[in-house]
Order: structure tokens, then sequence, then C-alpha cells
């Protein structure tokens, strides 16, 4: 447990030490797309926990869920729909049932 | 429990890290641009901005007036440095309508520099004692030139209708303009429109430029 713990922090440290700046236009696509692979992430800790866990299923997952949530959001500016809350809201109630899954294993112990 | 999969998931994590931190530092810089900065706090600094300018003009106001003895004063009322009230006429000149008629050439029927300059001269030789055009007080150094569509006066571009403000006697400037064969008759033969209304009360501002005399040199000569 402690492991991805500290590859979240090391992950923290590396971006803030990296000179990478986003263009601000461009924000809005990253906090989905950053939303999805938190997601797919509590995705990935449920599967373990149930041990169902593919390593492929998650690689591939966590990288078409972002991708998948940005290219979304771009589409729905250029057909004028906001698709931005959709994405939001699908990923955000996926989230939350992850965690009350992940929850409810831990508490089985 | 978790024993499958801590490596890709500890991987996926340094990514999330990394994302999440750009993510911070990106809102924090839409946050510390101007046009996020919440309505109020932009009203705050436009409103101190604002006090300080009429703070600065005062100041120079006062500045201005800070030699104020009667010949002093007398001086700089006639340098046009003084805001002036009293009687005189309000002329409005306008070349808008009627549009020029087709097949002349439309330059003809605007106003030039020269029609305001031979109403201005007009206007002097009745005793008037300050005029302004739109706002622009002329002084003996004022320039009245036409650039492109606008006059330019004072260095400033001036669009018509011109509203030209004169103190003086009343009666006798509104005369001397419409006499028979003056300026008015004359420009009103170009589609020119001139409205003279005599008033008792019109202000006129203060010349606002500085002056550099770069080649001119006071003569010191004891005498006047």
């Amino acid at each position: 447990m402690i492991l991805p713990v500290l590859g979240l922090l090391t992950g923290l440290i590396l971006g803030t030490l990296l000179p990478v700046s986003m263009p601000l236009e461009y924000a809005k696509y990253l906090s989905v797309a950053l939303l999805a692979s938190l997601d797919s992430v509590f995705g990935g800790l449920r599967a373990g926990a149930e041990g169902k866990f593919d390593n492929l299923v998650f690689i591939t997952g966590f990288f078409t869920n972002a991708l998948l949530a940005a290219g979304l959001v771009y589409i729905g500016e250029r057909i004028g729909i906001d698709l931005y809350y959709v994405a939001l809201l699908a990923f955000g109630l996926r989230l939350f049932q992850n965690l009350a899954i992940l929850r409810r294993h831990f508490l089985k112990r | 429990m978790l024993k499958q999969g801590q490596l890709s998931i500890t991987l996926v994590c340094v990514i999330l890290g990394i994302m999440l931190a750009v993510q911070f530092r990106t809102t924090q810089d839409i946050r510390s641009t101007l046009p996020y900065q919440r309505a109020e706090e932009l009203t705050q600094r436009l409103m101190q901005v604002e006090k300080e300018r009429t703070a600065l003009t005062e100041q120079l106001q006062t500045l201005r007036q800070a030699s104020g003895d009667a010949t002093m004063e007398a001086i700089r009322m006639g340098a046009g440095l003084v805001p002036l009230k009293g009687a005189g006429v309000i002329i409005t000149v306008d070349d808008t309508k009627p549009a020029a008629p087709p097949g002349k050439n439309p330059n003809l029927f605007l106003i030039k520099d020269e029609d305001i300059l031979k109403i201005f001269n007009e206007l002097r030789a009745a005793g008037a004692e300050a005029i302004a055009i739109n706002n622009q007080r002329i002084i003996a150094s004022s320039e009245v030139r036409t650039a492109g569509p606008y006059l330019s006066v004072n260095n400033m571009n001036l669009a018509a209708p011109f509203e030209i403000k004169v103190i003086g006697n009343p009666a006798t400037l509104e005369t001397a303009l419409k006499m028979r064969g003056g300026v008015i008759e004359t420009l009103q033969f170009w589609g020119i429109q001139i409205a003279v209304k005599q008033t008792s009360a019109v202000e006129i501002p203060a010349f606002k430029g500085t002056f550099r005399f770069r080649y001119a040199q006071p003569v010191q000569d004891g005498g006047k």
C-alpha cells in the first residue's frame, strides 16, 4: 500500500520541480484527464482488492480514459455542448463507487 | 492483498502526481492573471488610481496658480491658461447634411481649416475675448489644420460638428458673423450649416498644453 503512495509523492515532487507549464487554454482538458486518471487508479486499486487485477487492462484503461476524457471535452467545445460536465459527472460517479467498494473490502478484513 | 499490480499502480501514481502538480501550478497561474481577480478587487484598484489622478491634477492646478498676484493673474488670463466664463455665443458648424449633390467633388463641401479660421478672424475683429472649439482653447499659438477628415487643433483631432464657444458681446459677435457677404453667407453657399446662439453664460476651458521656446529668447532691453 505504501508503494503507490510513495509513487504519488514522487510524482508530486517531480511535477513541482519540473518547469513544465501548461498553456492556460488547455488547463480544462488537463483537469478532466486528471479526474479520469484518478478514477482509473482507484479502479485499479479496487481490482487489486478483488483479486481481478489485470496489468494490461489497467495500463490501457489509464491512458484511454485520460485521452477519451480530454477528447470528449474538446469535441463538446466544437459542437457547442458542454460535455465537460458530462465527463466530470461520469468519472466522479465511478470514483465514488470504486471508493465505496474499496472501503467495504478493507473493512471486511 | 494488493500484491498483484503494485508496480503498475505505482508507476501510474507517479504520472498522476506529476499531472496533479502541473495542474495545481496552472490553476495558481490562472488565479493570478488579471482577468480572474474578482471584480471587486479591480474596482477598488480603479477607484484608488482615479483618486490618485485627481489628487495629482489638483496639485498641478495649485502649483500653476502658486504665484497668484494680480498682474500674474492677468498675464495668465491673456495667455489662455485660465478657464473663463461670461456672456457670449455658441456657434455650431456642421457639414454633414445635406450631402453633397452628386456629380460634384464632395471635398468642396467639407469644413476646412480656412473656414474655421475665417470664423475666428471675424470673431476676434468683433471683440471676442476667448474662443474654444470642441472644448479646445484657442490661444495665440494654436493651429487649426485640416488633417484628412478631421481638424487638428492643439495637436488634437476634432471632428464635425464643431461647437465654437466665444466670450464677448453676444449681439456684436452675432452681427459680425451674419453680415451681408460675411462668413456665414459664404459658407452656407457650400452647404455648411452654421447656427449661432447668444447665451449669457458660456464656459471656456483653459489651454491645457505646455509652452516650449526652443528658438525664442526674451529680448533684454530694459524698456517695453
